[in-house]
């Protein structure tokens, strides 16, 4: 990649807008690889999908395979899912619960801490001097939780992980810590493959309630959503730190008609203990939160139901890379622990119409993203000299929008949300992330 | 079973499968029962000594009749994009096999299926494969699918999105 290229998007990115080149270029791809993916904290799991010593899942951070497991005092440790041996993927499995680890190869063997405890004819073959200790498997440098969400970084020096989410750890207590019992995935992620590009759908969740009301007009049609065509742009966008952003969407009267999303009433007295006086305010007007933690976590809390008597669902997503056109999009479906199990049943069903692979709402969102990728890998869009115009329009709100210093939340607060302020700010984390000189350790 | 009700379970079965590919979804929405349950639990990698490899307790989708009409009504609209341009889609339904239940004029029903779809000029097909276990119920006049489970072999789609029926 040629410096003055890179100068070039940064001169774009400034003016609002992305070349469109770097969308689907394998070489942007392969940087991003390697400064983002690299060093960036990575979603991994949520601690309820690890109940007991022995539990184990097994993850991707973007190609690199993980094993998550929990130890006999309750730790959970990520390693890379490859023996140390010959590098074999260690464990094929989703999800289980065993004490060790056997590789399938030459069986050598591993505990719940990763360590090596087993050699085929050991001291037969290697002698006395090969010491197992220094072959267990190689741990993710870095593995911290917050609010249960467990994520992984493979940079030995990045900043931790509530000092990299930042202001977004005041939304997050909103949405996985308002409940004494915290959140509890429901059994495993929905996995599927879609044709895009994971800039773009990370983009979509933390930067987009604009495309709501065309992408998803036939929930209009359907008279499920409003006819206002400015419904999704009410309430707040707000950017974040490192690239980090959240919508949160409420009225055309600022309030929502549901408080605290739809949440029983009974509770309503946990909210009030465990949040803030400012928190609980925009708890109470909110309708939906949807956003997203740069690089590729994003979420969406929202409610669906018929009118007068909505739950609210929450579901998080990753959008693995698997190339410059592909994703692997994983998505979390998760709710308080402590609501009653009848609530819990409608809430899930609210999620499953509208969200997943087989929700309505997320049906149409994949194939609008299929059709840039389409359009987007031909010799105008992927010029780098612009001389096409080849440049994608984020315009939106650039200088006719100014910040609502009294909304009660961090972050820089815009009064619509209808407004591209976070896709720009997600540009310029994504570019300085991409032009530093040395990614992180190897 | 009788070669009759297999060769008449089975036609109903084409039958169903050429609505859907031809687009037809209220049609095949009356071939539905009422109080349907259709269901497409997840398949996931195990380990061999666990005693299934599917997860009921999160599903692609647990819709009932009336679920399932929201869904269909929205592809007549306007603005439902994954069907608009029209997908060209063929189900091939196979392998069928018939049991009694313990209910008289309910049968138990299982057969595979392969669905293909093409979108647009994409050069790339989709597909979808596994097997389905129906209860497939004898009304006056014909016959009705009273419950559906889809389990699909993969443990990750290879479709985009999960509009289609199956």
């Amino acid at each position: 990649m040629k410096a003055e290229e890179l100068q070039q998007i940064k001169g774009k990115v400034e003016e609002g807008y992305l070349p469109q080149w770097v969308v689907t270029d394998p070489e942007i791809y392969k940087l991003e690889q390697e400064r983002i993916f690299g060093t960036t904290w990575l979603f991994l799991g949520h601690e309820s999908e690890l109940n007991e010593p022995g539990s184990y899942i097994t993850r991707m951070m973007a190609d690199d395979p993980i094993l998550l497991m929990k130890n006999k005092t309750g730790d959970i440790k990520a390693f890379l899912n490859s023996c140390t041996h010959r590098g074999t993927r260690l464990c094929t499995e989703d999800f289980g619960k065993k004490k060790t680890h056997t590789c399938p190869y030459h069986g050598w063997s591993y505990n719940l801490d990763g360590e090596l405890i087993g050699i085929v004819a050991g001291n037969k073959v290697y002698g006395e001097k090969m010491d197992k200790s220094e072959w267990g498997l190689r741990p993710v440098p870095r593995v911290e939780s917050y609010q249960g969400m467990i994520f992984g970084n493979l940079d030995h020096n990045a900043v931790s992980l509530e000092e990299y989410l930042g202001e977004m750890k005041w939304y997050f207590d909103i949405m996985l810590g308002r409940s004494d019992g915290g959140m509890e995935v429901r059994g495993l992620p929905q996995r599927w493959v879609a044709k895009a590009n994971w800039k773009m759908t990370s983009e979509n969740f933390a930067a987009d309630p604009y495309h709501v009301q065309t992408t998803h007009r036939s929930a209009v049609e359907m008279k499920l959503t409003p006819t206002d065509p400015l419904y999704a742009s009410y309430g707040h966008q707000v950017v974040l730190s490192n690239g980090h952003g959240i919508n949160v969407i409420t009225s055309a009267t600022g309030k929502s008609a549901n408080k605290y999303q739809g949440m029983p009433e009974s509770m309503w007295p946990m909210f009030e203990k465990n949040l803030n006086k400012e928190q609980l305010t925009v708890f109470s007007k909110v309708s939906t939160f949807v956003g997203g933690v740069f690089p590729n976590l994003s979420f969406l809390s929202t409610c669906s139901g018929s009118e007068g008597i909505k739950h609210n669902h929450i579901n998080f997503r990753v959008w693995r890379p698997v190339a410059p056109d592909k994703v692997e999009i994983w998505v979390w479906y998760m709710i308080d622990k402590d609501l009653p199990e009848e609530y819990k049943e409608k809430s899930y069903k609210g999620f499953l119409a509208t969200f997943g692979a087989a929700g309505t709402f997320e049906q149409d969102d994949t194939e609008n993203w299929s059709r840039i990728i389409e359009a987007s890998q031909g010799k105008m869009a992927r010029d780098r000299n612009l001389s096409y115009n080849n440049v994608a329009n984020y315009l939106m709100g650039f200088d006719n929008v100014e910040p609502d210093e009294n909304f009660p939340g961090p972050g820089t607060a815009y009064p619509t949300c209808y407004t591209d302020h976070v896709a720009r700010s997600m540009h310029k984390y994504w570019l300085e992330l991409i032009t530093k000189e040395s990614g992180g350790e190897g | 079973m009788g070669t009759d009700l297999h060769y008449e379970i089975s036609q109903f079965l084409y039958k169903e499968a050429y609505l859907l590919d031809r687009r037809q979804y209220r049609e095949w929405i009356d071939l539905l029962a009422d109080d349907i349950k259709y269901v497409m639990p997840l398949r996931v990698t195990v380990d061999n000594k666990n005693e299934t490899n599917l997860i009921n307790e999160m599903t692609y989708f647990t819709d009932t009749k009336a679920d399932i009409t929201m869904k269909v009504e929205r592809l007549y609209t306007k603005s439902a994009w994954v069907d608009n341009p029209a997908p060209r889609q063929r189900h091939f339904i196979s392998n069928v096999m018939i049991e009694p239940t313990s209910v008289a004029d309910e049968y138990w029903v299982r057969s595979y299926f392969l669905f293909k779809r093409s979108r647009s000029s994409e050069i790339n097909t989709e597909e979808l494969f596994g097997e389905r276990e129906d209860i497939i119920r004898k009304v006056s006049g014909g016959w009705k699918i009273a419950q559906r489970t889809v389990y699909p072999d993969q443990a990750v789609l290879t479709v985009m999105n999960l509009s289609m029926f199956l």
